[in-house]
Protein backbone atom coordinates (compact mmCIF):
# COMPACT_ATOMS: atom_id res chain seq x y z
CA UNK A 1 0.00 0.00 0.00
CA UNK A 2 1.00 3.76 -0.99
CA UNK A 3 0.57 7.12 0.24
CA UNK A 4 -1.99 8.42 -2.16
CA UNK A 5 -1.06 11.50 -3.92
CA UNK A 6 -3.21 14.63 -3.39
CA UNK A 7 -4.33 14.11 -7.35
CA UNK A 8 -5.98 10.75 -6.14
CA UNK A 9 -7.24 12.62 -2.20
CA UNK A 10 -9.11 14.72 -5.08
CA UNK A 11 -11.14 12.32 -6.87
CA UNK A 12 -12.17 10.52 -3.82
CA UNK A 13 -15.68 11.15 -3.16
CA UNK A 14 -15.66 11.36 0.87
CA UNK A 15 -12.81 14.04 0.70
CA UNK A 16 -14.59 15.67 -1.90
CA UNK A 17 -17.43 16.18 0.97
CA UNK A 18 -14.89 16.87 3.82
CA UNK A 19 -14.22 19.76 1.91
CA UNK A 20 -17.49 21.21 0.70
CA UNK A 21 -18.75 21.02 4.95
CA UNK A 22 -15.66 22.70 5.60
CA UNK A 23 -16.53 25.33 3.08
CA UNK A 24 -20.07 25.66 4.03
CA UNK A 25 -19.16 25.74 7.97
CA UNK A 26 -16.93 28.76 6.75
CA UNK A 27 -19.31 30.66 6.32
CA UNK A 28 -18.12 32.68 3.35
CA UNK A 29 -21.40 34.35 2.41
CA UNK A 30 -20.74 36.45 5.60
CA UNK A 31 -18.34 39.09 5.98
CA UNK A 32 -18.50 39.71 9.71
CA UNK A 33 -18.19 35.59 10.34
CA UNK A 34 -16.22 34.07 7.52
CA UNK A 35 -13.02 32.44 9.00
CA UNK A 36 -10.82 28.98 7.48
CA UNK A 37 -11.90 25.50 8.54
CA UNK A 38 -10.48 22.39 7.99
CA UNK A 39 -8.99 19.17 9.62
CA UNK A 40 -6.58 15.66 8.19
CA UNK A 41 -7.48 13.23 5.97
CA UNK A 42 -6.18 9.44 7.36
CA UNK A 43 -5.52 6.07 5.80
CA UNK A 44 -5.89 3.12 7.69
CA UNK A 45 -2.98 1.34 7.28
CA UNK A 46 -4.37 -1.96 7.70
CA UNK A 47 -7.86 -1.60 5.93
CA UNK A 48 -6.97 0.95 2.94
CA UNK A 49 -9.93 3.24 4.61
CA UNK A 50 -9.70 6.74 3.96
CA UNK A 51 -11.22 8.77 7.75
CA UNK A 52 -11.53 12.90 7.86
CA UNK A 53 -11.07 14.79 11.32
CA UNK A 54 -12.01 18.51 11.32
CA UNK A 55 -10.07 20.38 13.98
CA UNK A 56 -11.28 23.48 15.67
CA UNK A 57 -12.42 26.73 13.66
CA UNK A 58 -9.28 28.56 12.97
CA UNK A 59 -9.53 32.48 12.47
CA UNK A 60 -10.25 34.80 9.22
CA UNK A 61 -7.21 33.95 7.43
CA UNK A 62 -5.34 31.52 10.22
CA UNK A 63 -5.92 27.79 11.22
CA UNK A 64 -3.78 25.87 13.33
CA UNK A 65 -3.82 21.73 11.82
CA UNK A 66 -0.13 21.07 14.07
CA UNK A 67 -1.59 18.82 16.32
CA UNK A 68 -3.72 15.62 14.11
CA UNK A 69 -5.57 13.49 16.67
CA UNK A 70 -4.39 10.16 17.00
CA UNK A 71 -6.61 7.64 14.64
CA UNK A 72 -5.72 3.70 15.36
CA UNK A 73 -3.78 2.26 12.79
CA UNK A 74 -3.96 5.46 10.51
CA UNK A 75 -1.55 7.81 9.26
CA UNK A 76 -1.89 11.31 8.27
CA UNK A 77 -1.82 11.70 4.54
CA UNK A 78 -3.10 15.26 3.56
CA UNK A 79 -4.46 18.31 5.42
CA UNK A 80 -7.69 20.15 4.35
CA UNK A 81 -8.91 23.73 4.76
CA UNK A 82 -10.68 26.54 2.87
CA UNK A 83 -9.82 30.42 1.76
CA UNK A 84 -13.07 31.85 2.68
CA UNK A 85 -12.41 35.42 1.84
CA UNK A 86 -13.62 36.31 -1.38
CA UNK A 87 -11.50 36.94 -4.32
CA UNK A 88 -13.82 39.59 -5.50
CA UNK A 89 -12.91 41.97 -2.98
CA UNK A 90 -8.76 40.97 -3.49
CA UNK A 91 -8.19 38.01 -1.70
CA UNK A 92 -5.95 35.17 -2.81
CA UNK A 93 -8.32 32.01 -3.27
CA UNK A 94 -5.09 30.17 -3.34
CA UNK A 95 -1.89 28.45 -1.36
CA UNK A 96 -0.30 31.26 0.61
CA UNK A 97 3.60 31.30 1.01
CA UNK A 98 2.71 29.49 4.48
CA UNK A 99 0.48 27.23 3.36
CA UNK A 100 3.41 25.57 1.12
CA UNK A 101 5.74 26.36 4.41
CA UNK A 102 3.90 24.38 6.77
CA UNK A 103 2.91 21.60 3.70
CA UNK A 104 6.31 20.97 3.60
CA UNK A 105 7.03 21.19 7.10
CA UNK A 106 4.78 18.73 8.31
CA UNK A 107 5.16 16.21 5.47
CA UNK A 108 1.72 16.09 4.09
CA UNK A 109 -0.33 17.81 0.77
CA UNK A 110 -2.16 20.45 1.84
CA UNK A 111 -5.65 20.40 0.04
CA UNK A 112 -7.61 23.73 0.09
CA UNK A 113 -11.42 24.68 -1.22
CA UNK A 114 -11.53 28.56 -2.01
CA UNK A 115 -14.27 30.15 -4.18
CA UNK A 116 -12.70 29.57 -7.37
CA UNK A 117 -12.36 26.00 -6.51
CA UNK A 118 -9.75 23.39 -5.18
CA UNK A 119 -6.36 24.27 -5.17
CA UNK A 120 -3.02 22.05 -3.21
CA UNK A 121 0.52 22.63 -2.29
CA UNK A 122 3.23 20.75 -0.48
CA UNK A 123 4.45 17.56 -1.30
CA UNK A 124 2.48 15.37 -3.75
CA UNK A 125 2.29 13.01 -0.80
CA UNK A 126 2.75 11.58 2.23
CA UNK A 127 7.30 12.31 2.83
CA UNK A 128 8.40 8.75 3.53
CA UNK A 129 5.27 6.92 2.77
CA UNK A 130 3.19 5.41 4.99
CA UNK A 131 6.13 4.63 7.84
CA UNK A 132 6.70 6.10 10.69
CA UNK A 133 3.55 5.66 13.43
CA UNK A 134 0.77 7.60 13.32
CA UNK A 135 -0.18 11.60 12.84
CA UNK A 136 2.40 13.60 10.42
CA UNK A 137 5.81 11.79 9.20
CA UNK A 138 8.67 12.20 11.25
CA UNK B 1 0.91 43.10 19.40
CA UNK B 2 2.81 41.79 16.47
CA UNK B 3 6.11 41.24 15.71
CA UNK B 4 8.04 43.65 13.91
CA UNK B 5 10.91 43.09 11.84
CA UNK B 6 12.97 46.11 10.93
CA UNK B 7 15.72 46.04 7.78
CA UNK B 8 16.24 49.63 6.68
CA UNK B 9 18.60 50.13 3.63
CA UNK B 10 18.50 53.59 2.25
CA UNK B 11 17.37 56.95 2.57
CA UNK B 12 13.52 57.80 1.55
CA UNK B 13 11.23 60.79 1.99
CA UNK B 14 8.80 58.42 3.99
CA UNK B 15 10.12 57.37 7.40
CA UNK B 16 9.65 53.04 8.18
CA UNK B 17 6.76 54.30 10.90
CA UNK B 18 4.74 55.90 8.17
CA UNK B 19 5.40 53.25 5.80
CA UNK B 20 4.12 50.97 8.19
CA UNK B 21 1.41 53.55 9.77
CA UNK B 22 0.03 53.23 6.14
CA UNK B 23 0.29 49.35 5.81
CA UNK B 24 -1.16 49.12 9.20
CA UNK B 25 -4.45 51.06 8.42
CA UNK B 26 -5.44 48.78 5.41
CA UNK B 27 -4.52 45.69 7.06
CA UNK B 28 -6.56 46.41 10.07
CA UNK B 29 -9.52 47.14 7.82
CA UNK B 30 -9.05 44.25 5.85
CA UNK B 31 -8.44 41.41 8.46
CA UNK B 32 -10.11 41.05 11.64
CA UNK B 33 -7.38 40.13 14.07
CA UNK B 34 -3.31 40.54 13.42
CA UNK B 35 -2.21 39.17 16.65
CA UNK B 36 -0.89 35.99 14.85
CA UNK B 37 1.30 38.01 12.06
CA UNK B 38 5.25 39.11 12.40
CA UNK B 39 5.46 42.30 10.83
CA UNK B 40 8.59 42.49 8.41
CA UNK B 41 9.76 46.24 7.22
CA UNK B 42 12.22 47.01 4.36
CA UNK B 43 13.28 49.47 1.67
CA UNK B 44 13.97 48.29 -1.42
CA UNK B 45 14.63 50.21 -4.90
CA UNK B 46 10.94 49.67 -5.62
CA UNK B 47 9.53 51.27 -1.93
CA UNK B 48 8.77 49.92 1.39
CA UNK B 49 7.75 45.92 1.62
CA UNK B 50 5.49 45.62 4.45
CA UNK B 51 5.23 42.12 5.09
CA UNK B 52 2.52 40.48 7.93
CA UNK B 53 4.08 36.82 7.85
CA UNK B 54 1.99 34.15 10.58
CA UNK B 55 4.34 33.65 13.48
CA UNK B 56 4.05 29.90 14.00
CA UNK B 57 4.90 28.41 10.11
CA UNK B 58 2.80 25.21 10.95
CA UNK B 59 0.11 27.03 10.56
CA UNK B 60 -1.99 27.59 7.65
CA UNK B 61 -3.19 30.90 6.40
CA UNK B 62 -1.64 34.41 5.49
CA UNK B 63 -1.43 38.02 5.97
CA UNK B 64 -1.18 40.88 3.48
CA UNK B 65 1.94 42.22 1.86
CA UNK B 66 2.96 45.61 0.59
CA UNK B 67 4.64 47.65 -1.60
CA UNK B 68 4.41 51.47 -0.37
CA UNK B 69 6.15 54.05 -2.39
CA UNK B 70 8.64 55.54 -0.46
CA UNK B 71 8.25 59.06 -1.28
CA UNK B 72 4.37 59.66 -2.13
CA UNK B 73 3.31 56.53 0.31
CA UNK B 74 1.03 54.84 -1.70
CA UNK B 75 0.47 51.88 -1.95
CA UNK B 76 1.68 50.80 -5.23
CA UNK B 77 0.95 46.89 -4.31
CA UNK B 78 -0.79 44.91 -1.89
CA UNK B 79 -1.33 41.11 -1.68
CA UNK B 80 -3.84 39.57 0.94
CA UNK B 81 -3.37 35.75 1.79
CA UNK B 82 -5.27 33.87 3.74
Amino acid sequence: MQAPTATELLSELAVQQALEQAWMDSLPGDPRRRHEEGGWIYLDTITGALAMRRAPPGAQADLDLSTPPVVPSSVVVATFHTHPNPSAEGWEPGPSAADTQSAWLLGVPCLIRADDGVHSTGPPSRRGGLAGGPGYPP
Amino acid sequence: MSDLVAKPSGAAALSGDQALAIAQADAARVYRDLFGYRIQLELEDDGWHVDYDLKDPRHKGGGPHYVIDAYTGAIVAKRYEQ
